[in-house]
């Protein structure tokens, strides 16, 4: 099982988030995030999770509270491709080493190794303006995965796609985390994505965000889709479903 | 065949026009028949041209000062919210007035021993808004999401605006610049209105001069030059502007 080492990459302590408007919106969250692991955090729509990763990403900063170890290299995924859509896909995967100063003809070799990553080799040349919903995330991922982040951030990436394209990009999703042992903190509202993907669970209470319950997913360590009958799947999605449920109904 | 629909509007138009000049006999000083305008067209050809010649350098000047200086301008803004502040209120100022009223004053600055001068700035300041206003809106039109990936990857202020405002600014700076581009020639043509005498050798003169001897066709056969130099700049500037963008933008499929 990846992440055997259980070393801590990432710790958030009594994350507090009140916006200029009073508005309370991360309440003293402490998370810890271990190297490898595949970390979700689910919670109902408002509660945060968004701040907390653009937190996490150092895009946001925390009104109190602390985040230790956060590593340099860190990708990100958002739930819209945010592609440049005057460039071609080599050159959207080409921007984060381009911004480092790497020239696209050193970067070719990285380039052509992320895209194949996600299975875009064909697709160098095309414009975002020519692809899917599916092949602009993926073109996202790759972009995010150039770098060979340590870290792989992902805000809801998958949740504007159809289901079929969903659960591939899930099943590609996991065979890179596998392939790349990156360490991944994705956000969703989804609890059958969050199990299938994750080995650590986080739920979120709704507004202001606490973190109510973890869960540790076992299961087989190559997922596929037969792990949406084992029973480390389904025991998994009842007990997280349950914990929602009551983040939900308990009073805020 | 809807593509030639235009064209055959126009000659419906033309032959109602020629057909009832002649038969309710209004006089050619008032208003002379297709056919008449024609022949001026013809007659005076090498005076129109090296006409439109004159008023083609002034716009283009024109225009090209206002592209780079308001592009210039906005891209200055973008920078510093402290010269935005500072600036763009005179900026305003100079939209607002209008051209004609600070005409003589400019010629009489720069333009009493070079007319041309005179046209050129006067023309500068006219088209010189839509590109600066545009720019400046382009240039803030950044799409949130990709300007967090440029935080998240430390981009500095250059690689900022290079690689994420300047073509985020592209499809505003372009339909800026179409309305420049016409501003450009309505600008020089007002401007030599107001400031020539003599010199001033541009269409807009001799479509003045066309009126005061009551040359009315020839005055017609300017009018229609002036619109169809007007209809090629803005063919021009959509033909670019559909170039740059085809690839990438909604809009230009």
């Amino acid at each position: 099982m990846p992440g055997q080492g259980r070393s801590s990459v990432l710790t958030l302590s009594n994350i507090t988030k009140t916006y200029p408007s009073g508005l309370l919106a991360l309440d003293h969250v402490d998370l810890t995030i271990e190297a490898g692991s595949f970390t979700s955090i689910v919670g109902p729509s408002g509660c945060g999770k968004s701040t907390l990763l653009r937190m996490i990403a150092g895009l946001d900063e925390p009104t109190a509270g602390t985040i230790q170890g956060r590593p340099d290299d860190v990708g990100l995924v958002f739930q819209d491709a945010t592609l440049m859509p005057w460039a071609d896909v080599e050159a959207n995967v080409h921007l984060p080493l381009r911004l480092a100063g790497v020239k696209r003809k050193d970067a070719a070799p990285r380039i052509a190794e992320a895209l194949a990553l996600v299975g875009l080799t064909e697709f160098a040349r095309a414009y975002p303006r020519a692809l899917s919903g599916g092949m602009k995330m993926r073109v996202a991922i790759a972009r995010a995965l150039v770098t060979r982040p340590r870290l792989l951030l992902m805000d809801e990436p998958f949740a504007a796609l159809d289901e079929i394209t969903r659960n591939r990009l899930n099943d590609d999703l996991l065979r890179l985390w596998r392939d790349q042992k990156f360490t991944t903190v994705f956000i969703t509202h989804s609890v059958f994505e969050s199990v299938y993907l994750s080995t650590d669970i986080a739920v979120m209470t709704p507004r202001p965000g606490r973190v109510m319950a973890l869960h540790r997913i076992g299961g087989p360590a190559v997922r596929d889709g037969r792990f949406r009958a084992d029973p480390a799947y389904l025991d998994g999605c009842r007990a997280v479903s349950h914990d929602l449920e009551l983040a939900l109904r308990a009073p805020a | 065949m809807t593509r030639f629909l235009p064209l055959l509007v126009g000659i419906v138009f033309l032959a109602a026009w020629e057909f009832s000049v002649r038969w309710l006999q209004v006089p050619v000083f008032v208003l002379p028949p297709p056919s008449a305008i024609a022949k001026a067209f013809v007659d005076n050809f090498p005076v129109l041209m090296s006409a439109l010649w004159v008023t083609m350098e002034m716009t283009l000047a024109a225009f090209l000062a206002s592209f780079l200086g308001g592009l210039a301008l906005a891209i200055l803004f973008s920078q510093s919210k402290l010269v935005e502040r500072s600036l763009l209120p005179y900026a305003i100022v100079l939209q607002v007035t209008p051209i004609v009223s600070i005409a003589p004053i400019i010629v009489i600055w720069v333009g009493l021993d070079h007319v041309e001068r005179a046209v050129f700035i006067l023309a500068t300041i006219v088209a010189f808004f839509p590109i600066l206003s545009n720019a400046s809106l382009g240039l803030r039109s950044v799409d949130p999401g990709l300007s967090d990936l440029f935080r998240l990857y430390r981009a500095d202020r250059w690689q900022r605006l290079f690689l994420l405002q300047l073509p985020s600014a592209m499809p505003a700076l372009l339909a800026g610049a179409r309305i420049s581009g016409g501003l450009a020639l309505i600008g020089s043509v007002v401007a030599e209105f107001v400031a020539g005498s003599g010199e001033a050798t541009g269409l807009a003169w001799r479509i003045a001069e066309a009126g005061q001897r009551l040359e009315i066709p020839k005055l017609f056969a300017g009018l229609f030059l002036l619109s169809l130099t007007g209809l090629a700049i803005n063919f021009a500037v959509a033909r670019i502007e559909h170039l740059l963008l085809r690839r990438w933008h909604p809009a230009h499929g």
